[in-house]
């Protein structure tokens, strides 16, 4: 069972959708090629190229997509049956590559290269006449990489903004802020909270109202991370950590970022280093992390509220994230999810009925999806779905929570299950293998009397290790193997029994 | 532990040897056999020129700046070095000339130096950042270690090159931080020609912010903070002995090589043959004592049993280019270039292959190149190949000649070619109906239509056109392995529609339009590159971008009209106007190297910068609206009063309202140079309008 059962020739139709498993794909809106954005063939105001880099809801109900290019779409009619009936309308124009939407009273705020921009319709007609600077005091050098991403509001209602690190041409990491997460004041003035990141791609925040955002694997970087933003906090890359000499550096690190050693060795040689609350293993859960949703779905997209949805570039798919706390600080499990979307995605959002919104540009870099852009709409049908919904963290091993009961006998078996787990060598490279990997033995496993958990008692948990889960043996009632057996547990630290 | 790791490090890949004084063409080129040529070039670049009346004919060598040293350089150290260079500084050229002294000779001589005003400013340009890492990937980048060691530590891409590859020694480095301190380095590294004019430590085109990364790199200083590095320590003196070091230095002949006081200047000395005293190992007080290799003193020897021979201006040519170490970057005759393990770091545009990556031969470089163009390469200036991630060095005062020793090298008789058609060049040059130069070459501005190769348009100015046809027929043969095809194989032209297919007039002709600079060749898009034109049909076009003359906030906008204009949303400020085509957005929405845009028409004025307010004036920009018609009315804030500033296309020009009306103190307006400006009825103090037209 496969549950996205797009094929390639199938969405090469705008609007055709699959009707089977538990999920199906809907295309909105693709393009025809690979290259369609960046063809030669396509001109300003020949078509809409919808390299989308942001969504929001409008206060009016309608989907306003920032477009890569510096456009802002109004979409209706998204969410009904005939993407045919869908109508875009245009709403701004000639931003600098803006890369996050956020809707705000009538209007929409949008971080670009260079501010976060207040756009309003003051006159009615539809179109935006107001193109207000709403956050600034970030360094812009005018290198390539020079992004902003956001904003995102927290629970506390305050908008998160990231911003990327320079890379090539004109690069200046020491100048403000690149690398670093921060708010947005009331007087529209970005104030730093959080350092040592790369590409900080997508934010969103949890179910609890904290923030989060996915970063991408690079330098410094071992595989892409999902860090829990906050203040003070230092994560990985320290190529801008220049700006924490600055009056307002919520942070200063009280010691030399260390190099070329063991993950672990890394967090207890630099203090204010926090550990990414989930990782998530190279190619395993995809290369390119780009964006966080939250599940609120209400149960209308599957048994997953509460969770995590990390959008995936490279690999065009979407991943699962299970977050729990253990001694106040996040750490969770990541599960391979959805995969065959169009083109690398970049933003994720989901709709009022529970549906997800799955915005795409592929931008000149590679991703296995085929299309240059795209909206695609993941819905769920109502079918059920076997899965591991949760893993958690016990003091001897973990728990296995499932969508569907279990076969008993088979989730009872120590067979059933193999653990890794392993870490990454923190430096200065482009990436890290895995390294220090070894097996955990399972003791025993022992399914719950509802059949819907199992609890795993195993020998040689390691804080700080992802540890790499395969359930092959687990078999559904109706004899069943799991859509996706593996599971990555990020085990920063082992709780105590309680 | 950790700093005797970082000290191996350092040393990376140099080969230990005696203590012999490291020439590098000399071991790379003349170790093998003592020949009068190895023989010259070492008493040239052992400065025993300096002191004996031979010619070598070779750029002159001299020591650093040692007037006021121990500002520059500890005093440990330094007292270290006079005694024994060798020990400091493994593979000095500097000899050992205080033996035979006592160790506080040797403070007094440091102390008079010391004592000496040294020439220039003191004042020491260093960045306010360090970033080691940065300085590490330039250190290995811009071309440091086509003649210093790479370190081992420094990973390049996934290779790593082995030991046996480093076929020519590195020039060796003492121990940095011992020596001197960050800013001083950081100082040296950004003009090195200041304390050695010589130029064998040529001016890499350094910013303050390379070098002062480099020294921090290469101090192993890891703060990001260059206040917190430490300083060379200042040291006590003694009036006494400082008068006594004045004679030391005197004695021991220091002014030679080293710029110092006419009162301790010297006299050259008579040469004793081809057994002189300095060619003993241990050489009495007074005669300095290099540690010279037996391979050094049979070339030494050969080479003044033949004194007052004259060279070739081949052998002129050769020599040079090695003592100045050209070669360890440039091949010339099949001699030199980076060695297989150096070519590792030789990085630049992989589109262009090899040629992307390494500098040209200087193969014939005397009659390839101009006279005045090669003038200003040496100089610093026409740099052509900006894909090359190593930089071309300038050298100061020794390469004051250069060029000429090259034209006599390698000028050859040869017919002149035929008069040249500029329209038939252009054509040829294009890709309608041409052979396509620009498919692959840039012109000027404009991007080639492929790979960014070589700039063609300035051919005219930088080649000799018979070197052209030399060079056209066969380029792999002045360059293997180059990516350039020949369109005249054998001699015969691949296109027979343009002047009858002769190879002479075709050649002629593409550069005599170079030459004419009149337009450029058929086949760009159009004006710009154009792919992604923004075009104002019936409102305005709103675009923001980064652009030259404008930054990184540039807001343009493109009216129907026709004259067109960017806004500075940092200062908020009006900046440019052009009249013409509005845009091009391919860069802006595409482009993985972010160049600074420009306007898509070269018809360009410009407010003047006075102009140019920002924050600290309590100005700030806040944003902009549309009005129903499209025009932009720019909006900033000062002193919590609110300036509009709107701008709307007029036929022929723009009309301009300013509107500061809650301002007490209305701001200075300043109108774009070259247009004409006219305030019009109506206008007043906190309401202005202008029209600006085109002239």
């Amino acid at each position: 069972m496969k549950i996205s059962l797009i094929l390639p020739v199938f969405s090469l139709c705008l609007g055709l959708f699959a009707e089977a498993g538990p999920y199906e794909i809907i295309d909105i809106l693709t393009a025809d090629a690979p290259t369609s954005s960046r063809s030669k063939e396509w001109k300003p105001g020949s078509g809409i190229a919808l390299e989308v880099s942001g969504m929001d809801w409008m206060k009016d109900g309608r989907l306003a997509l920032v477009t890569r290019k510096g456009e802002v779409w109004l979409v209706e009619g998204v969410l009904g049956g005939d993407p045919q009936k869908v109508g875009f309308k245009l709403f701004a124009s000639g931003l600098h590559e803006p890369l996050g939407a956020l809707a705000e009273g009538g209007g929409l705020l949008v971080a670009q290269r260079t501010e976060v921009t207040r756009l309003r319709d003051t006159d009615g007609d539809g179109v935006a006449d107001e193109y207000l600077n709403a956050g600034r005091g970030w360094n812009i050098s005018g290198a390539y990489h020079g992004y902003a991403y956001g904003p995102k509001r927290d629970g506390a209602g305050k908008p998160w903004v990231t911003l990327n690190l320079d890379m090539g041409d004109h690069s200046d990491n020491k100048a403000p802020w690149r690398g670093w997460a921060g708010v947005i004041g009331a007087d529209g003035e970005f104030i730093p909270m959080a350092a040592g990141m790369r590409s900080p791609c997508g934010l969103g925040a949890n179910s609890q109202g904290d923030m989060f955002c996915v970063d991408q694997q690079g330098t410094w970087i071992p595989s892409t991370p999902i860090y829990h933003l906050r203040k003070g906090a230092f994560f990985l890359n320290p190529e801008g950590i220049a700006s924490q000499v600055r009056v307002d550096s919520p942070l200063r690190l009280s010691a030399k970022v260390p190099e070329k050693v063991s993950y672990p060795e890394a967090v207890r040689a630099l203090p204010e280093m926090r550990p990414p609350a989930v990782w998530l293993p190279y190619n395993k859960m995809g290369r390119s992390g780009t964006d966080l949703a939250v599940c609120d779905a209400r149960g209308k997209f599957g048994p997953f509220d509460g969770q995590l949805m990390v959008a995936e570039f490279t690999d065009a798919k979407v991943g699962r994230v299970f977050l729990e706390k253990v001694d106040g600080e996040y750490q969770g499990a990541t599960f391979p999810f959805l995969d065959g979307f169009a083109s690398g995605i970049v933003r994720l959002l989901f709709a009022g009925d529970g549906s997800l919104m799955v915005g795409m540009t592929s931008r000149g870099w590679s991703s296995l999806g085929t299309k240059a852009y795209g909206l695609q709409r993941v819905r769920w049908t109502g079918e059920s779905v076997f899965e591991i919904k949760e893993m958690r963290a016990r003091s001897d091993g973990f728990e296995l929570v499932f969508t569907e009961p279990v076969d008993v006998a088979s989730a009872g078996r120590t067979d059933s299950y193999t653990l890794k787990s392993y870490t990454y060598l923190y430096s200065s490279a482009y990436g890290s293998d895995e390294i220090e990997s070894d097996e955990l033995r399972v003791m025993s496993a022992t399914a719950a009397k509802d059949a819907r958990s199992v609890r795993l008692k195993v020998e040689g948990l390691r804080e700080l290790f992802v540890h790499e889960l395969r359930a092959n043996g687990v078999r559904s009632v109706a004899g069943a193997p799991l859509v996706h057996p593996d599971a990555y547990y990020t085990l920063n630290r082992i709780p105590s029994e309680r | 532990m950790k700093a005797l790791l970082l000290l191996l490090a350092t040393v990376g890949f140099v080969s230990e040897a005696s203590g012999a004084p490291l020439v590098t063409g000399f071991e790379r080129f003349h170790s093998k056999a003592a020949s009068v040529e190895g023989g010259r070039l070492l008493f040239n670049e052992l400065g025993c020129v300096n002191c004996h009346d031979v010619k070598t004919g070779l750029p002159s060598r001299s020591g650093p700046a040692i007037a006021g040293v121990t500002a520059r350089l500890n005093a440990a150290w330094l007292r270290e070095f006079l005694s024994n260079p060798d020990g400091a500084h493994h593979g000095s050229g500097m000899p050992r000339m205080l033996h035979g002294y006592e160790p506080v000779d040797i403070e007094a001589a440091i102390q008079y130096l010391g004592s000496l005003k040294p020439k220039g400013s003191a004042k020491l340009k260093v960045s306010r950042h360090t970033n080691a890492r940065r300085g590490g990937e330039l250190f290995h980048s811009v071309g440091c270690v086509a003649c210093h060691a790479p370190r081992k530590d420094f990973k390049l891409g996934e290779t790593i090159p082995s030991e046996a590859d480093f076929t020519h020694a590195s020039v060796t480095l003492p121990e940095l931080k011992a020596k001197t301190s960050l800013a001083h380095l950081a100082d040296f590294l950004l003009d090195p020609l200041k304390v050695r004019p010589d130029g064998r430590m040529p001016h890499m085109g350094l910013n303050e912010d390379d070098a002062t990364d480099i020294a921090a790199y290469l101090i192993g200083f890891e703060s990001s903070d260059p206040r917190l590095s430490p300083e060379v320590k200042s040291i006590a003196t003694d009036a006494v002995l400082i008068e006594r070091g004045r004679k030391i230095v005197a004695e021991a002949r220091c002014a030679a090589c080293h710029e110092l006081p006419r009162d301790v200047g010297v006299e050259k000395v008579a040469l004793k043959g081809a057994g002189g005293a300095c060619l003993n190992p241990d050489t009495v007080k007074g005669i300095p004592r290099y540690g010279l290799s037996k391979a050094q003193v049979d070339a030494l020897k050969s080479f003044l049993s033949a004194p007052g021979a004259e060279w070739s201006p081949t052998e002129q040519a050769a020599l040079t280019v090695q003592s100045l170490n050209c070669v360890a970057c440039h091949e010339r005759d099949g001699i030199g270039g980076p060695d297989a393990a150096r070519k590792h770091y030789f990085e630049g545009d992989h589109n262009l292959g090899d040629t992307g990556r390494y500098p040209p031969p200087l193969t014939a470089v005397g009659r390839k190149l101009q006279t005045d163009w090669m003038q200003k390469v040496l100089a610093g200036e026409n740099r052509v190949r900006p894909y090359l991630k190593t930089r071309m060095p300038v050298y100061g005062a020794s390469v004051q000649h250069l060029e000429k020793v090259l034209e006599e090298a390698d000028t050859v008789v040869s017919s002149p070619l035929p008069g040249g058609d500029d329209t038939a060049g252009r054509k040829l040059l294009g890709t309608v109906g041409g052979i396509g130069c620009i498919t692959c070459h840039r012109w000027g501005e404009r991007a080639s239509l492929g790979i960014q190769a070589l700039d063609l348009s300035n051919l005219g100015q930088r080649i000799r056109p018979e070197w052209l046809y030399e060079y056209l027929l066969n380029p792999a043969a002045y360059r293997p392995g180059t990516l350039m095809p020949s369109f005249w194989p054998g001699g015969f032209s691949s296109n027979m529609a343009i002047l009858g297919g002769d190879t002479a007039k075709q050649i002629a002709s593409i550069y005599s339009f170079a030459k004419s600079a009149n337009g450029e060749p058929e086949g760009f898009p159009t004006a710009g590159s154009s792919e992604f034109e923004l075009v104002p049909k019936d409102r305005p076009i709103v675009q923001r971008t980064f652009m030259e003359g404008v930054g990184t906030h540039a807001i343009l906008v493109g009216f129907p009209t026709g004259v067109h204009m960017a806004y500075d949303g940092q200062k908020g400020v009006p900046a440019l106007m052009w009249k013409g085509r509005f845009f091009d957005a391919y860069n802006t929405w595409f482009s993985r190297f972010a160049p600074f845009e420009k306007p898509l028409d070269p018809n360009v004025v410009r407010w003047p910068s006075s102009d140019r307010s920002d924050e600290k004036d309590g100005v700030r920009f806040t944003g902009y609206r549309l009005e129903p018609s499209g025009s932009p009315v720019f909006i900033t804030m000062k002193s919590g009063a609110r300036i509009e500033d709107r701008f709307e296309g007029i036929e022929g020009g723009l009309r301009r309202v300013l509107v500061s009306a809650d301002l007490a103190v209305e701001p200075e307006i300043t109108h774009p140079a070259d247009v004409s400006v006219s305030e019009e009825p109506g206008s007043r103090k906190g309401h202005r309008s202008f029209t600006y037209l085109w002239k």
